[in-house]
C-alpha cells in the first residue's frame, strides 16, 4: 500500500493526454449522448397525456415544458423522465393546461365553413370533434380554432357530438355548450328541420339543459287557386301529414261546388300550430270568392280575389277572424267583382236552378243553422238574386223523412228563414223573400236508405215569382 | 452511472490502458514525483470536482463534461494502481530460469 502511495507521485504525467483524450471525448460524445437521453425521454412519455411538449437535452439535463391535464400527469411526466438511465436533472417547465370558467365550446355555420371555437377537454376529443364536423358537413370547409382547457362537463363530448350533428341540419347558424347549457339559434335548411334538432336536443346527456333555441325554420307555404276559367281549385305547397292532406282535400270538395280539386300537396313537418284549423275556414273564405288565391305563410294568411257583391268582403274578413285560432294572422285584400247585368224573372229562375242542380244549401243535422261549407253557393245565389232586383222570390225549403212529422214543417220553415236571413245581410231586401216549408211528400229521391237521398230532399229550392 | 459508463465504454477502456502505461513505468521511473503538499492540494482538488459532480452543482454541458472527466480520470487512477502493482510484482519477483 505504501508503494502505491510512494508511486502515484509519479503517475502525473499520464494526466496529459488524459486531459487531451477527455477533451477529444467531450467533444466526440456530447451531441449523440443528447440524441440519446431525448429520444430515451420522448419513449418515457409515450402514454402520457400532454400538449405543446417540448423537450431539449442539454449534458445529460433534460428541460421538459409541456401543458398537463391534471397534476397527477404533470407529476407523473416529470418522474418518467427522472427515471430515464443518464439523465442527470430534469429541469421542469410543465404546467397544467388553463382552466376555463364556463367551458364554453361552439360551431358556427356561415354559407362555405364551419368554425370550431372555445375549449376542447382533451387533444383527442379536440380530433374527434374536428373528424366528426368533417364526416357530418360532407364537403364543407371546417376550421378548428379550439384550445385546450380543464373543467369541461361530464358528457362534454357526447354532447358536442349530438350538436354538430345539428349544425349539419342549418344553412347557417351557431351551436354552443358553455357549461352545462346548450345554445341553438340559425336558419333551418329545410322545412321540419327546426322540428328535428328540437327533438335531437331531447337527447342530450345527462346534466345538459337547452338554455334557448333560436332555429329558425324557412317559411311554411301553403296555396290555393281558385281558377274560374279552368273551374279548378289548385293546392299547392305543404301540409303536416296525410290525415290534415285528406281533410284539406275533403274540406275543399265540400265547399267548392263544381270546382274540380287539383291537389299538389307534398307533406312537411314543420307546419305552425292550429295548420288545418286555420286553412280549412280560409279555405271556406276562398270559396266565397268567383276568383281568389289563398296564400299560407307561417301563421299568416293572405286570401286576395273578387267577391260576389258588396258586403261580401266585411263578412268574409270579419268570419275568419273569428275562426282563426290564435296567433294566426289574416291579410285580406278582396275587392268586389263588378255586377252581372240585369236579367228578367224567367233567366233568373233558370239561374236558380241550374245553380241549386249543382249543389244544395246544407244545415246542421236537425237544426236551420247553415252549414258553413254552403256560404260559397249561398254568395252565388245572392249574385243571381241581384240580377233580377224585381222579382220576388220563394224560399222553400223540403224536409226529408226523419223525425216526428210534426217537427219537420217547423223546422224546415226555419231553415227556409235562416237562407232567407243570409240573403237580407248580403243587402238584399228582405220584403222580396218568403220563407215557405214544403213536406217530405214532394222528395225528388227515395227516403228510405239512400242518405244521398235524403240529402236531396232536404233541399232548397228558390222559386221566382212575377210581380203582378 | 451504469449508462454512463456503457454508453463511453470505449474512452474509458483507453484511460484505463493509459493509467496501466503509466503505473507500469511509475515503478521503475527515477524522475521527481510530485511533492507531499502539491500532491495534497490535488487531492483537495479532485475531492471538490467529485463533490460538485455528485452535488449536481454544475449545470448543462460542462455538468455532463465534468462527470465524464472524472470518470476517465478514476479509470486511469485504476489503471496507474493495477499497472504499479503488476510492475512491483514483476520486479521483485523476477522469473527464475529452469
Amino acid at each position: 500500500m505504501g508503494g502505491l502511495v510512494r508511486w502515484s507521485s509519479k503517475w502525473w504525467p499520464g494526466t496529459i493526454p488524459l486531459v487531451i483524450l477527455w477533451a477529444f471525448a467531450s467533444w466526440v460524445n456530447t451531441a449523440p449522448l443528447e440524441a440519446e437521453l431525448a429520444g430515451r425521454s420522448t419513449t418515457a412519455l409515450n402514454g402520457i397525456l400532454l400538449d405543446k411538449r417540448k423537450i431539449s437535452v442539454e449534458g445529460r439535463d433534460v428541460t421538459l415544458a409541456a401543458d398537463a391535464f391534471s397534476e397527477e400527469g404533470r407529476k407523473g411526466a416529470v418522474a418518467a423522465i427522472e427515471a430515464v438511465p443518464g439523465v442527470r436533472r430534469v429541469n421542469d417547465e410543465t404546467r397544467l393546461v388553463p382552466q376555463a370558467t364556463p367551458f364554453v365550446w361552439s360551431a358556427e355555420r356561415d354559407v362555405v365553413r364551419v368554425t370550431l371555437s372555445g375549449s376542447a377537454p382533451l387533444p383527442s376529443v379536440k380530433g374527434k370533434l374536428l373528424e366528426a364536423a368533417r364526416t357530418d358537413l360532407g364537403g364543407v370547409e371546417v376550421v378548428d380554432q379550439t384550445n385546450l382547457a380543464r373543467g369541461a362537463p361530464t358528457g362534454f363530448e357526447q354532447a358536442a357530438l349530438l350538436l354538430l350533428q345539428q349544425i349539419a341540419r342549418l344553412r347557417d347558424g351557431k351551436v354552443a355548450i358553455s357549461d352545462g347549457k346548450i345554445s341553438v339559434a340559425g336558419m333551418a335548411q329545410e322545412l321540419g328541420g327546426r322540428e328535428a334538432i328540437a327533438a335531437a336536443l331531447k337527447n342530450l346527456p345527462e346534466g345538459f339543459s337547452v338554455a334557448s333555441n333560436e332555429i329558425k325554420a324557412p317559411p311554411y307555404i301553403f296555396q290555393a287557386y281558385k281558377d274560374p276559367v279552368a273551374v279548378t281549385l289548385t293546392l299547392t305547397g305543404n301540409v303536416p301529414d296525410n290525415n290534415a292532406r285528406r281533410a284539406i282535400v275533403a274540406a275543399s270538395a265540400r265547399k267548392f261546388l263544381s270546382e274540380k280539386v287539383v291537389d299538389n300537396l307534398k307533406t312537411s313537418l314543420g307546419a305552425p300550430s292550429g295548420f288545418t284549423a286555420a286553412v280549412i275556414p280560409a279555405l271556406g273564405a276562398l270559396s266565397r270568392l268567383s276568383t281568389g288565391t289563398l296564400v299560407v305563410s307561417d301563421r299568416e294568411a293572405k286570401i286576395s280575389g273578387d267577391a260576389f257583391y258588396d258586403a261580401a268582403p266585411g263578412q268574409i274578413r270579419a268570419n275568419l277572424i273569428k275562426e282563426f285560432p290564435q296567433g294566426w294572422q289574416l291579410k285580406a285584400e278582396i275587392t268586389v267583382k263588378p255586377a252581372a247585368a240585369p236579367v228578367d224573372a224567367s233567366i233568373c229562375q233558370q239561374l236558380f236552378s241550374e245553380l241549386l242542380a249543382k249543389g244544395t244549401i246544407r244545415f246542421e243535422s236537425g237544426r236551420s243553422a247553415i252549414d258553413p261549407d254552403s256560404a260559397g253557393l249561398l254568395d252565388r245565389l245572392v249574385e243571381i238574386a241581384l240580377r233580377c232586383p224585381t222579382a220576388d222570390i220563394e224560399i222553400v225549403a223540403h224536409t226529408d223523412g226523419d223525425g216526428e212529422t210534426a217537427v219537420s214543417p217547423a223546422l224546415a220553415e226555419k231553415r227556409a228563414q235562416a237562407v232567407v236571413d243570409y240573403l237580407t245581410k248580403a243587402g238584399l231586401p228582405g220584403g222580396r223573400f218568403t220563407a215557405v216549408a214544403s213536406n217530405s211528400t214532394q222528395a225528388v229521391a227515395g227516403n228510405d236508405t239512400d242518405t244521398g237521398g235524403k240529402a236531396k230532399n232536404r233541399r232548397i229550392e228558390f222559386v221566382v215569382k212575377d210581380k203582378p | 452511472m451504469i449508462f454512463l459508463a456503457i454508453f463511453h465504454w470505449s474512452w474509458l477502456l483507453v484511460a484505463l490502458l493509459f493509467g496501466l502505461a503509466m503505473g507500469w513505468i511509475a515503478v521503475v521511473h527515477r524522475g521527481k514525483g510530485v511533492s507531499k503538499p502539491l500532491a495534497r492540494g490535488l487531492a483537495a482538488l479532485a475531492a471538490a470536482l467529485v463533490a460538485a459532480a455528485l452535488a449536481h452543482a454544475v449545470p448543462g454541458r460542462p455538468g455532463y463534461w465534468l462527470d465524464l472527466g472524472i470518470m476517465m480520470f478514476a479509470s486511469y487512477l485504476i489503471g496507474c494502481a493495477i499497472g504499479s502493482l503488476l510492475r512491483e510484482k514483476v520486479v521483485s519477483n523476477p522469473a527464475k530460469p529452469d
